[in-house]
């Protein structure tokens, strides 16, 4: 990080980057890594990325601690460089280019609002180093307090005299006052309690939708990545395993890691018997029905928890049916998930409280799932 | 609430034990001040005139003026250049990761475990091998060995709370290097390198083990009042070092309230 | 064999040197860290050098480097001289100021930690530090002031009818004014020891049913212990090099070691020997610290 300040490279391209950048047409490439990989002291931390991020849309990267998006999101920013590879905006190289002479501009986790100013002269700070005039700097920070619904009052305002929603909309306002293509987000959500963060992940998107900004956004959590993109990047150990919309994501994983990332589910580990049937050694002796995939290799099944059905009498004949025992019941308000299991197998079942057919603890039910509930995947 | 916790009969012990504590370090200092409102050129208690008769000599002395000088010229000179090594120090102390800091912050450390006294006579041995006068400037110079390092702990504590991210968070909103420096990192820094130069300038102006072997001609109020102390009474010694405290709590109390209000103004008080 | 190995250690030596010298040089932190080094190598390491110097010179001379003798050394150790007893003395001050300031600064630490509560601790810690910053001759006067005949004490307690003790100008004069003068560089340091102990994990202990002694026995105390060593380091440390005390409060009842090294390097002007005592006495130092540092287990201590 410190190394990317002290390096004031002015390359020729650097002048023309926001240019550029203003010129791509929403729906186009706007930003293109090319096989970028990162190691720290021979640590690769990001491994052969690649990805196009398209001009105007919101792009979240998720992964758990540790999976490198920070580290993306650094050289996104031009607080690192990539150690091989390429970033690439507008068809030019911008991997050296200094973060002061980027459009690219990142809201960070802590937020890093300057604390010895008011709120208007945190988001005046941006302008002020571009030379604006005190009194267009003036009229655009209100603009922008009214963008991200601060009160005009606010203006003079001490920022660390302002509640945790409150810093949270300065910093993206001071962001935008630098007027960025594109704007990053370092997890700044994730200090803000529960209920706060919903309001502000409403807040974020429809603010995507009228500023016209790109949006490359990173979180831990996958609810707040499909719940706010248009388009996710799944990471892990600093490889991009999966990306597309979030429906993609959730219906047609790649992985199990994938599938496992996005909430609580079950997964099968099932192989082909010698008679092409499939088989499970959850399940000895059973024939698991599988949907046709076209592939016969050992693999697994990933069944989620709201797609199990209790076969409870006279109900519709399900493609697999396996025989549980019921361990616990955890009430999560709209839903309850229980915790079954079948021989030395641990499965959830997700059911609304209307649809219990009065389970509880100690009882054994049947349960069922269709062939084409289940989602096969080889890895 | 935190009573209960430690116990009732605990807490109070430790009250009462605390205020024995500090009248023990404060008597003396009142002694100071009752004996130099005495009008009798000799002390005895209780004290049958008052008077303010001393405190008009003191002040008045043509002698005690230029030595008040002289003590004031060192404490300026050392909080100044003391401050500014003491800044760099505090930056290499906490500011930056860099391979020899541990090294650095352990080394830094040694002028203070190190009585002065032993110090001051040391200098003293090298002053006079290297067949320099000593003046004013030696003072300054022996003064400084121990308050930097003092400077630069005091300003590594507000460097410590400095966040980095913020001159990050500055560049990327495409601030020069330079205006990061004057408007960020300054700015946020001020209410310790104003902690710093306050404890400079008193640390300097009560110094006595230093001065004492440094100060060659140019005496400073503790070593004229050591001088005296031992050479027999005159009711000018309590009184000039009551002075000297007086103006030791007036710095202190002005210079806090001048931190207190920039923290407050940033609105961390 | 040995001298290959000698000379092994020399390059290794040179090589520690010489990348000290490159991480000062070639890092932002380090180039910030020149102004104090060069300000410690002048005015700390250059003038101990020349201690170290002298020390071996011919006595009553006044060049270093140019002989070498044990003669200082031998004269402390012979017992011709009184310089013995000053080292005794002095660490026996130092020694008992520290113990009695642990006790004493302890409780005190307690309540600013805990008791008092922000705002009356801050007060309070300003009200301790205030003293370092009046030079300690002027504290010690009032003292002798309070002590002497005629004076606060003795004329309060002949209004009583009764007389002040006799006390000044004796070695237990000096001991209390040492432990006045160095009561709050045992303090602060004993605050930070205990301000690492969490409130929570001594009410957890009192939880499970440990007495409050024992809470504070084997809880509170080895968290706390850190800082308190260091507080009985910089005491002791500061104590064994104390002068004034013994020269304002002490009169001339004990002579301390550096009034030893004071009264050669000016009065008599033997450069060489005051040098020689500075010496040892550095060296004691040293070796508590590093005895104090080895020989108390500090991991063994937080570990428990």
């Amino acid at each position: 990080m410190e190394k990317a300040i002290m390096q004031k490279g002015r390359a020729p391209e650097e002048e023309s980057a926001t240019e550029l950048a203003k010129e791509i047409k929403p729906g186009d490439t706007i930003l293109d890594l090319v096989h970028v990989c990162r190691d720290f002291d021979k640590v690769k931390v990001i491994k052969d990325v690649s990805l196009q991020i398209k001009k105007d849309e919101f792009f979240t990267l998720v992964g758990p601690s540790g999976s490198g998006k920070t580290t993306i999101l650094k050289m996104l920013a031009g607080m690192d460089q990539p150690t091989s590879g390429d970033i690439v905006l507008g068809g030019k190289s911008i991997s050296t280019v200094p973060p002061d002479k980027r459009p690219t501009c990142m809201v960070f986790q802590f937020l890093a609002l300057f604390p010895h100013m008011t709120v208007g002269e945190n988001i005046e700070f941006p302008m002020k180093v571009k030379g604006i005039p005190g009194d267009k700097r003036c009229d655009r920070a209100y603009e922008l307090m009214q963008l991200v619904s601060l009160p005009e009052s606010y203006y003079k305002k001490n920022v660390m005299k302002c509640s945790g929603g409150e810093r949270q909309r300065v910093a993206i306002a001071r962001a935008l006052a630098y007027d960025p293509e594109i704007l990053l987000f370092d997890e700044p959500l994730s200090a803000i309690d529960a209920k706060l963060r919903k309001t502000l992940q409403k807040e974020l998107k429809e603010l995507h939708a009228r500023s016209g900004k790109t949006f490359i956004y990173i979180t831990h959590s996958l609810e707040e990545a499909m719940y706010m993109s248009d388009r996710v990047g799944v990471l892990c150990n600093g490889q991009l395993k999966q990306v597309g919309t979030p429906s993609e994501i959730y219906n047609h994983p790649v992985s199990r890691f994938v599938a496992s990332f996005i909430g609580d589910t079950n997964i099968f580990k099932v192989g082909m018997t010698a008679a092409g049937s499939w088989a499970c050694e959850d399940f000895p002796g059973m024939q698991i029905k599988v949907a046709p995939h076209g592939d016969d290799r050992d693999g697994y099944l990933v069944v989620r928890p709201e797609n199990l059905r209790v076969m409870y009498e006279g109900a519709v004949p399900a493609d697999n049916v396996i025989s549980c025992h019921v361990r616990n019941a955890y009430s999560m308000g709209s839903r309850i998930q229980y915790q079954l299991m079948s021989g030395k197998k641990e499965i959830m079942l997700e059911l609304t409280p209307r649809h219990d057919h009065g389970i509880k603890p100690g009882d054994t039910i049947s349960l069922g799932w269709n062939a084409d509930d289940a989602i096969f995947v080889t890895e | 609430m935190e009573y209960t916790k430690q116990g009732k009969h605990t807490a109070e012990f430790i009250w009462i034990w605390t205020i024995i504590v500090l009248g023990f370090i404060y008597l003396p200092v009142v002694c100071d001040g009752i004996s130099s409102l005495s009008k009798g050129r000799y002390f005895s208690f209780p004290i049958k005139r008052w008077a303010l008769d001393w405190w008009a000599k003191t002040v008045s002395s043509m002698e005690i003026g230029e030595i008040v000088r002289n003590s004031l010229l060192i404490a300026f000179v050392v909080t100044i250049l003391s401050t500014i090594i003491g800044f760099c120090g505090a930056l290499a102390f906490a500011r930056f990761n860099w391979r020899g800091r541990k090294l650095f912050q352990k080394l830094i450390l040694l002028p203070i475990f190190f009585p002065q006294p032993v110090l001051g006579l040391a200098l003293l041995l090298l002053f006079n091998t290297a067949g320099i006068t000593l003046s004013w400037h030696t003072a300054v110079f022996a003064h400084l060995i121990w308050i930097t390092p003092v400077v630069t702990l005091v300003i590594a504590i507000q460097v410590y709370g400095f966040d980095p991210t913020l001159e990050v968070a500055a560049r990327d909103l495409g601030a020069s290097k330079f205006r990061i420096f004057r408007e960020i990192t300054l700015p946020l820094l001020w209410p310790g390198i104003w902690s710093g130069m306050l404890f400079a300038f008193l640390l300097s102006w009560g110094n006595f083990s230093l001065s004492l072997y440094t100060t060659g001609v140019d005496n400073t109020v503790p070593k004229w009042l050591y001088t005296k102390m031992i050479a027999g009474y005159t009711p000018m010694v309590p009184t000039l070092g009551t002075l000297s405290t007086l103006v030791a709590a007036a710095v202190m109390i002005i210079g806090g309230l001048c931190v207190w209000a920039v923290r407050k103004k940033q609105g961390r008080a | 064999m040995e001298s290959d190995s000698k000379a092994a250690s020399a390059v290794k030596k040179a090589g520690a040197f010489g990348q000290w010298l490159r991480d000062v040089v070639q890092t932002q932190g380090g180039r910030c860290a020149i102004p104090v080094y060069i300000l410690l190598l002048l005015g700390f390491i250059a003038p101990l050098v020349m201690v170290l110097a002298f020390a071996f010179a011919t006595p009553r001379t006044f060049t270093a480097f140019t002989s070498f003798t044990l003669e200082n050394f031998i004269h402390i150790f012979d017992g011709s001289s009184s310089v013995l007893m000053s080292y005794v003395w002095a660490l026996a001050f130092a020694a008992l100021a520290t113990a009695i300031l642990t006790v004493v600064c302890y409780p005190v630490a307690v309540g600013m930690v805990r008791i008092f509560g922000r705002r009356c601790s801050m007060v309070i810690s300003v009200l301790f530090c205030f003293p370092l910053f009046v030079s300690e001759n002027v504290r010690l006067y009032g003292w002798i002031l309070f002590f002497m005949k005629n004076g606060i004490l003795d004329g309060t307690l002949k209004m009583l009818g009764g007389a002040g003790p006799d006390i000044l100008y004796t070695p237990g004069m000096i001991l209390f004014g040492i432990c006045y003068t160095y009561l709050p560089y045992m303090l602060f340091p004993i605050v930070l020891g205990v301000a690492l102990v969490p409130q929570d994990l001594l009410t957890a202990a009192r939880d499970l049913g440990a007495s409050r002694f024992r809470t504070w026995r084997e809880i509170e105390l080895p968290l706390a212990m850190p800082g308190v060593l260091i507080g009985m380091l910089i005491t002791f440390v500061l104590a064994a090099g104390a002068i004034s005390e013994s020269k304002i409060l002490g009169g001339q009842s004990v002579v301390v070691i550096t009034n030893d090294i004071d009264i050669a390097l000016t009065y008599s002007q033997n450069w060489p020997q005051g040098s020689a005592m500075a010496v040892v006495l550095m060296i004691v130092i040293a070796a508590v610290t590093l005895y104090a540092f080895k020989k108390i287990d500090l991991e063994k201590i937080l570990g428990r």
